[in-house]
């Protein structure tokens, strides 16, 4: 259409005419919208603070292996060396008698004395295995196969718990998001239908006239656009508060959990709302368009 | 420019609205079609535009056969045509100017052609006052020049011209007959359904169609007009 540029003015109204010829119910879509959009902005924002949480679970997945006694310390970074380039395995690396001793000091802390019992050191040198939690059987299963391995010591019930949260975290996010992408998209098109519904006759005419879908239905898809786009707008202000006022009242952090710097996450948020609305717009738009071709 | 052959139109509540008819219009041709109220003027002009399909028959404008499974080819045919509707079909809610200028903004005009068409149009119906007047405040009789406008406006091979002087004066249906008929040009044809049989009497080097009941007779007159 070689005229596009000249006949933007003419869309932008009538896309104005469009939502102010309904506004009641327009009203609602838009109010539908923004719940919907901030809804999926608590799970953006709850998804990018678990995900720190959940790269810490991930690091800390860990089992240790103990070799034979009368592997030299050549002979077991060696070992090292091997089992860290297994898949599914971050890194490996030997832990000696003595930084067992000093662990296992830390761990007692102030009953540490009790070491002092001991002539020699009681630990054992082992290596220490990072592995990805979702891949911990065949991972042991592997490790316990070399022959220089003695005996595997894995946290199997701790791995399980840690790959739940993170398995928990991803689907639950995964649905909600699907469930916002869906409900939106039912939302606008639906808007866009009742707009078609209610200019049946003027997009009739013109049809007659012999203006094509492009013409007829692209104030249809800006009406769409800036009801979400609006909509993520006014969200992702919201987020803005909400965010503010979460950091004041936590100080910036929850125990255990390390929180995001606050630029860092108001950022993530409003991109993704925006992407999202701009995209869930656009889809809404072009679904409720199918039914130009009724009218 | 228009070929009609053999064409029935039968509505789906039964009324058979046009029976077995047969029209040639040429490229640079007037044509009035008269005939009582229900006899088929509007169904035929429907065909031509392929707001109905013909129940048998073929009808072809421009070369182009109209039939509902070539929709791309319809809209293109429909750029081509100047429709003004008996029941109008403005845009209520627009001006006059809004609603000339809402029927050109997807044909090949720059946004300045647009615009002067538009008031060029409104001028030759003589309704440059009326411009920026909402269409739903306008007389009958003004509401129905706007439509014409609209229909000028798109400069058509073909303007299609339903019952278009219904509501006019004499003088102004006068006025707006010779507007329309002006546009009959070397590759432009004219077609005009009309009551008016007194004011078409006399007019030389036209075709006129009578119906009856869904059937046709063709009276070419020739001579200087
Ligand atoms: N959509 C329709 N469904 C059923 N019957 C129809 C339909 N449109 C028109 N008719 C019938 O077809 C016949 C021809 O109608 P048409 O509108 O073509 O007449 P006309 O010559 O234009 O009349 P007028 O001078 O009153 O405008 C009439 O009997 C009418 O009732
Ligand atoms: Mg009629």
């Amino acid at each position: 259409m070689k005229n596009f540029i000249s006949n933007l003015g003419y869309f932008f109204k009538e896309a104005g005419r469009i939502i102010f010829s309904n506004k009641l119910s327009n009203i609602f879509t838009f109010s539908g919208t923004v719940l919907i959009l901030l809804m999926l902005a608590s799970v953006v924002a709850g998804w990018n603070v678990s995900s720190r949480l959940v790269g810490m679970l991930e690091e800390e997945a860990e089992i240790s292996a103990f070799f034979d006694e009368d592997l030299d310390q050549k002979e077991a970074l060696e070992l090292a060396e091997k089992l860290s380039k297994l898949d599914g395995v971050r890194n490996a690396r030997v832990v000696d008698e003595s930084e067992a001793y000093e662990r296992m000091k830390e761990i007692l802390a102030d009953d540490a004395g009790i070491l002092e019992l001991f002539e020699h050191n009681p630990f054992k040198a082992y290596i220490e295995i990072r592995i990805d939690p979702g891949r911990t059987e065949s991972i042991i299963e592997t490790v316990r196969g070399f022959k220089e391995i003695g005996y595997v010591r894995d946290n199997k019930s701790v791995l399980k718990s840690i790959n739940d949260i993170i398995r928990g975290i991803k689907t639950i996010g995964t649905l909600i998001i699907f469930a916002v992408g869906i409900t939106t998209v039912i939302i606008i098109s639906h808007m866009i239908r009742q707009g078609i519904y209610n200019n049946r006759d003027q997009i009739k005419t013109l049809r007659l006239l012999g203006a094509s879908p492009m013409f007829i239905g692209f104030p249809f898809i800006c009406v769409g656009l800036f009801m979400t786009v609006a909509a993520g707008i006014l969200t992702s202000l919201v987020m803005l508060i909400l965010i503010n006022k979460g950091y004041q009242i936590m100080g910036g952090s929850i125990p255990f959990i390390p929180l995001p710097p606050k630029a860092d996450l108001l950022l993530g948020v409003t991109l993704v709302i925006m992407g999202v609305s701009i995209i869930l717009g656009t889809i809404g738009s072009l679904f409720g368009l199918s039914s130009i071709k009724d009218q | 420019m228009i070929e009609v052959k053999e064409v029935s139109l039968r509505y789906r509540d039964g009324t058979l609205a046009l029976n077995n008819i047969n029209l040639t219009v040429g490229d640079n041709e007037l044509v009035y079609i008269t005939g009582p109220s229900g006899s088929g003027k509007t169904s035929l002009l429907k065909l031509i535009i392929g707001m109905e399909y013909p129940t048998s028959g073929t009808v072809k404008v421009m070369g182009q056969e109209i039939s509902e499974e070539k929709s791309d080819e319809l809209r293109s045919l429909r750029k081509k045509i100047g429709p003004v509707f008996q029941e109008l079909k403005l845009v209520p809610g627009r001006s006059a100017m809004e609603n000339v200028m809402m029927g050109i903004r997807f044909l090949d005009f720059s946004g300045q052609e647009i615009r002067r068409n538009a008031a060029d149009a409104l001028e030759k119906v003589g309704l440059s006052h009326k411009a920026d007047s909402m269409v739903e405040n306008l007389s009958w009789g003004e509401a129905q020049r706007v439509s014409i406008a609209r229909a000028i406006a798109r400069k058509p091979r073909l303007i299609l011209a339903d019952e278009p002087t219904g509501n006019l004066d004499h003088d102004n249906a006068v006025n707006i007959l010779n507007i329309l008929a002006s546009f009959k040009q070397k590759d432009t044809s004219v077609i005009i359904a009309t009551h008016a049989t007194h004011l078409i009497e006399n007019q030389k080097n036209v075709t006129i169609v009578r119906m009856n009941q869904g059937s046709i007779s063709v009276e070419k007159r020739g001579g200087k007009e």
